[in-house]
């Protein structure tokens, strides 16, 4: 079932405006944490158990407490370059209300003593940074931005920033890169952006979906936010659903859901006549489940990891039986290949040899080898650079042929595909 | 100080140390490419793993510090299996063309394969085409597919030279170096570059493609181009002298040195030294041997300097070393109690200028030491003194130990000129310079030893006195100075002057003496 | 048009007054100026025609004092700076896995076919580019393609072909 805590009202077009979000309650939480100590709203968030969600899940309220204890000028980024493939929440959270996360910002940033904070949309999504603008004028000719915010001593400054179209400025210092006019290339860690991020300052980099989320624990208290999701993962979540069920889309629902439900229920399902085959649960970069699997998975953190796969940005692919593993993991390796940044040689040259080798074996050119030498090639790129980038590249390819393996062997020893019946070449 | 042990082996190390650092430090092996420790960390290369006990992920030493107590190793299986196939990710797309590559022998790529590699290399697919033999400026050349993207060079133009020529475009496996729409790489110390790479992607146009690197030799000495003193190897072989590269000096410079300086090595060959000493009288040379000339010439010297002292004249330039100064002066000052020294200065106009680098206007390694030595005599003559001299004939000998390095003085034409109101010249330089032998009636020129044929010592800029040692010979009939000054005082002893030759370039060395096979045949300067 | 383009390719790049002022306010919005270069690069994409060529860099480098070589790196590093002219109408194609699932690939290949068009080719006349990219956030409407600045979402063959006619059309006269 969904639970509509943050999307309630995405429904309505006039919530997209600032007196339409003010209809709604909307800025009287921001109001509410003004008259708040901010200590005490980190402390809110941290009994929460918000988790990122913009793929690595890690607790909010913990990494705004990284920051140094001093009064150095920080920065808050909100991450919205949304580029996990399969993820499309971003986009409708700031499109049909981008009040809400500006309002769940500048109650992060009054937490976290920030003056100034930067909303990073990928270039893409030209709509949502027209929206996002024209919301910020808004907020600023209504004084809920700039100079002594509703009559408070505290000042704030916001502004958007549009990517340009690199995947990598997804992760968290790669898009602090980009934002300092540099290649989006992620840096070295330490030292942490918390103590030293966007220009070397301490700096705090929260996805859209995670900053909006802080408006409601702020205004009903972390209590009331813990009654939905489970113990290690409260709350709620926005999961985008996409390819081959009846309804894909953006769904709110509370963490812990059953898999199943949600494809079966929510979603409708699958066509008619169509099996399911297996389920990326977070986004392509998650490794893959099987139809078995998902039936029995559910939507949160812990039971995901349980299963060797992650819930990350929340980006459910449906995959039927119409469908050849080793096609799919063939776009999944290109698109890896497509966005490695260079930098870290594992990565970069493992992104292309995988690549090259589906490529080989989609050609019906492959040898049996191959297989073998893919999951070596993938087990050697994880865990050895500086971002995760080469992880997410490697954890599909371990998945797909871990799990589809005869699909793969049957590709090679044939020539073609076992599903589709002719090579990749050949179609 | 933090303690830490290394493959089991205890190092203290200063505060603030990194583990690559700690494990150079302790002499201890380990893979890396990208860390240079005249640059900023750029952690790319991702060899230089360790395993730190405690730690579930291994790291790279180049990013991380030494905390007291760390237990770190890089020769477990799990290191020591992510280096062989970290090195094969740097070789899948590398074209393998050693044989053909200038760097071999001295590549990176080369060396850590055969001592960390995985020697069974399992790339079957096509690898990566990029740009080849791109002429990246005046001085490089650059193939793209030998890059392995460590990012040096890049860091080195933003960083140390700050000239932002260089970047790397594109992304993941289509990622190269370049300048931007071909602008070149021109700066004055692009060929640092080339130093720092790892593989052959950059090389030097001056030297590509000339000597297999293992044929040569390298003696440690330092640039005389100007007065830093830059720490530098010149490699040679029995054909001659091929490259000059810098050598660190962390009080000098760095890892560091200027594109000039390298061209040092040129003139030093022999195609471009004064061969013979001759005498040139009327239109007519005379070849002589030291033995046969120096004592009567000293005797006739002698003699004039103590019939007039004012007839006589000594010019000094900035280029030799202060044995050479204190022999010379010694004999003609002190003993024949000359008066007329004079300081000749190639560049007068930009002599106090310096680049903010290593590049200083005073062209001459020793400036200083001779200035220290005229004090030292209170010999205050101006180069005003010697024009008005030679202007009104008061001089007849004048004896000018001339430029060793012919490229650093413009000016030698000009100087020619003015000394030509003498009747004698006697010229004692290095480099051959036409049309010094009719400059007056009667010309002796003395072929000199370079900084890289004797031993001596040279005070740079900021008082840092430094001592080089002879690397091979390369002119035979050349002299140092002091082997002229002994020449001249010894009458008619040339038994003693061959005696005084070999005890000079003694058992220092450590290479003997080879014979002379200089006849190289490059570029000009 | 394509040949303008094409000529282009040398000559001097200059910004409208408006364009300069752009600039100034860019360089002087941000904590550090190197975040005004994808702005601006965006800016002089705009008013060349859709594509950044090294004019513009030469350009940029020059009234922002910031070196080309870096401003090149940033500009080939993202892939909404076309580094080659474009067709009026850009059409990017998703192929990535949600699209895949529902035909994303088959309809780029389908869009090539129907303009007889390589993908990354510009159309004889100036007009088309196609491009198979990859994920561009709109996966639960897929097949989708993005035609300059605008989604078009839940795609098949004849309603982007229409879609792509139509703007044609509009852009043509």
């Amino acid at each position: 079932m969904e639970v509509k805590l943050l999307t309630e009202h995405y429904h309505r077009p006039e919530y997209r405006k600032l007196s339409g979000y003010k209809l709604y309650g909307g800025y009287q939480v921001l109001a509410k944490a003004l008259q708040m100590e901010p200590k005490t709203i980190i402390e809110e968030v941290k009994a929460s158990g918000l988790r990122g969600r913009g793929g690595a899940g890690f607790p909010t309220g913990m990494k705004w407490g990284f920051l140094p204890s001093n009064h150095e000028p920080r920065y808050l980024l909100c991450n919205a370059d949304e580029g996990e493939p399969g993820t499309f929440k971003d986009r409708l959270m700031m499109e049909k209300a981008p009040h809400q996360l500006i309002e769940g910002m500048i109650i992060s940033a009054y937490a976290i003593g920030s003056q100034k904070s930067y909303i990073y949309v990928r270039g893409e999504y030209f709509d949502s940074i027209r929206i996002l603008r024209e919301a910020l004028a808004e907020a600023y000719k209504a004084g809920l931005l700039g100079k002594k915010i509703l009559g408070s001593n505290f000042s704030h400054d916001m502004d958007v920033y549009s990517g340009a179209g690199a995947y990598i400025c997804g992760e968290e210092t790669g898009m602090i890169s980009s934002l300092e006019g540099l290649k989006g290339q992620p840096k070295l860690k330490p030292p942490f952006p918390a103590l030293q991020g966007y220009l070397k300052k301490p700096t705090i980099v929260n996805n859209v979906e995670t900053l909006a989320a802080v408006v409601p624990i702020v205004r009903d208290g972390a209590k009331v936010y813990r009654q939905n999701g489970t113990e290690k993962s409260p709350g709620t979540k926005l999961f985008s659903v996409s390819g081959n069920v009846v309804r894909p889309g953006n769904y709110e629902v509370p963490l812990g859901l059953p898999l199943k439900e949600l494809i079966f229920g929510i979603c409708g399902g699958l066509k008619p006549g169509r099996k399911l085959k297996a389920v990326i649960p977070g986004g392509s970069s998650a490794p893959v489940l099987t139809a078995e699997e998902a039936l029995r998975a559910h939507l949160d953190y812990e039971s995901l990891a349980q299963m060797g796969t992650m819930l990350g940005s929340g980006a459910v692919i449906v995959i039927d039986d119409s469908h050849c593993m080793v096609d799919l993991l063939g776009v999944i390796a290109h698109f890896y290949h497509h966005e490695s940044c260079g930098q870290c040689t594992p990565c970069r040259e493992g992104t292309g040899w995988i690549d090259k080798i589906l490529h080989s074996i989609l050609s019906g050119q492959g040898r049996l080898q191959d297989i073998h030498l893919l999951e070596r090639v993938s087990e050697h790129m994880m865990g050895k650079t500086i971002c995760a980038l080469s992880d997410a590249a490697a954890m599909p390819v371990l998945s797909f042929v871990n799990k589809f393996r005869e699909e793969f062997e049957f590709y090679v020893r044939e020539g073609r595909s076992k599903v589709r019946g002719v090579s990749h070449a050949q179609m | 100080m933090p303690k830490c042990k290394i493959n089991g082996k205890e190092v203290d190390v200063p505060q603030g140390t990194t583990i690559i650092e700690a494990f150079k430090a302790s002499g201890q092996e380990i893979a890396h490419y990208c860390w240079h420790p005249g640059l900023s960390v750029a952690g790319v290369c991702r060899l230089c793993m360790v395993q730190i006990e405690g730690q579930p992920k291994l790291q790279i030493a180049c990013n991380t510090e030494v905390k007291e107590g760390m237990v770190i190793n890089n020769n477990s299986e799990t290191v020591k299996d992510t280096v062989r196939w970290g090195l094969d990710f740097h070789l899948i797309n590398h074209p393998l063309d050693c044989p053909i590559c200038d760097q071999a022998g001295e590549c990176g790529l080369q060396e850590q394969y055969m001592q960390f590699g995985k020697y069974d290399p399992e790339m079957a697919e096509h690898k990566v085409k990029k740009c080849k033999v791109v002429d990246l400026g005046p001085t490089v050349v650059l193939d793209s597919e030998r890059c392995i993207l460590c990012s040096r060079c890049v860091r080195f133009t933003d960083e140390v030279s700050k000239t932002h020529e260089l970047g790397i475009f594109e992304r993941g496996d289509r990622s190269e170096i370049g300048t931007f729409d071909g602008k070149p790489l021109n700066n004055k110390y692009s060929l640092n570059t080339v130093d720092i790479c790892p593989v052959g992607a950059l090389t030097s146009k001056d030297f590509r493609f000339r000597q297999r690197v293992w044929y040569l030799k390298e003696h440690n000495t330092i640039c005389t181009g100007c007065s830093t003193g830059c720490n530098v190897k010149v490699y040679y072989n029995e054909e001659g002298c091929w490259r000059v590269k810098p050598r660190y000096n962390p009080d000098i410079n760095g890892y560091w040195m200027c594109d000039e300086g390298r061209d040092i090595y040129k003139f030093i060959n022999k195609k471009n030294r004064l061969q013979e000493i001759t005498m040139t009288e009327k239109g007519v040379s005379k070849v002589f041997q030291a033995e046969e000339l120096l004592p009567q010439l000293g005797l006739e010297l002698k003699n004039a300097v103590q019939k007039n002292p004012e007839s006589v004249a000594l010019i000094l330039t900035g280029q030799y070393s202060c044995e050479e100064y204190q022999s010379l002066l010694n004999l003609m000052v002190k003993s024949w109690g000359l008066k007329n020294v004079f300081h000749w200065v190639n560049h007068p106009e930009s002599m106090e200028q310096f680049d903010g680098l290593l590049l200083r206007g005073d062209k001459n390694p020793n400036t200083k030491g001779l200035l220290n030595e005229l004090d030292l005599l209170s010999l205050t003559q101006t180069w005003k003194d010697l024009e008005e001299k030679l202007h009104r004939n008061l001089i007849k000998h004048l004896i000018v130990a001339g430029p060793e390095n012919l490229a650093t003085f413009s000016d030698v034409k000009e100087k020619l000129k003015l000394f030509s109101s003498a009747n004698k010249l006697i010229w004692l330089s290095a480099g051959i310079f036409e049309g010094v032998s009719s400059v007056c009636s009667q010309v002796v020129q003395i072929p000199t030893k370079t900084f890289f044929e004797k031993e001596g010592s040279y005070i740079n800029h900021k008082g840092m006195k430094q001592r080089v040692t002879p690397g091979v010979e390369i002119v035979k009939s050349a002299l140092s100075l002091c082997e002229f000054v002994e020449g001249l005082h010894h009458d008619n002893k040339g038994a003693h002057f061959q005696d005084m030759d070999s005890a000079l370039v003694d058992t220092k060395l450590k290479e003997p003496l080879k014979e002379n096979f200089f006849t190289a045949t490059r570029g000009s300067l | 048009m394509a040949e303008a383009n094409i000529q282009n390719k040398n000559n001097l790049f200059q910004l409208s007054p408006e364009g300069k002022e752009f600039v100034q306010g860019e360089l002087s919005r941000y904590e550090n100026k190197y975040s005004a270069i994808i702005p601006c690069l965006y800016r002089c994409q705009k008013e060349n025609q859709g594509w950044v060529s090294p004019a513009c860099i030469r350009y940029l480098s020059q009234i922002m004092e910031i070196p080309e070589a870096h401003i090149w790196e940033v500009a080939k590093f993202y892939t909404m700076f076309n580094k080659e002219p474009v067709g009026r109408l850009h059409i990017q194609v998703c192929c990535n896995i949600s699209c895949a699932l529902n035909g994303g690939r088959e309809l780029a290949d389908h869009l090539c076919q129907t303009y007889s068009l390589n993908a990354g080719e510009v159309s004889s006349d100036g007009m088309l580019t196609i491009s198979r990219v990859e994920c561009l956030g709109s996966c639960g409407t897929a097949p989708m393609m993005q035609i300059n600045e605008s989604y078009h979402e839940n795609l098949n063959p004849e309603k982007a072909e229409q879609i792509i006619n139509e703007l044609r059309a509009k852009y043509g006269s």
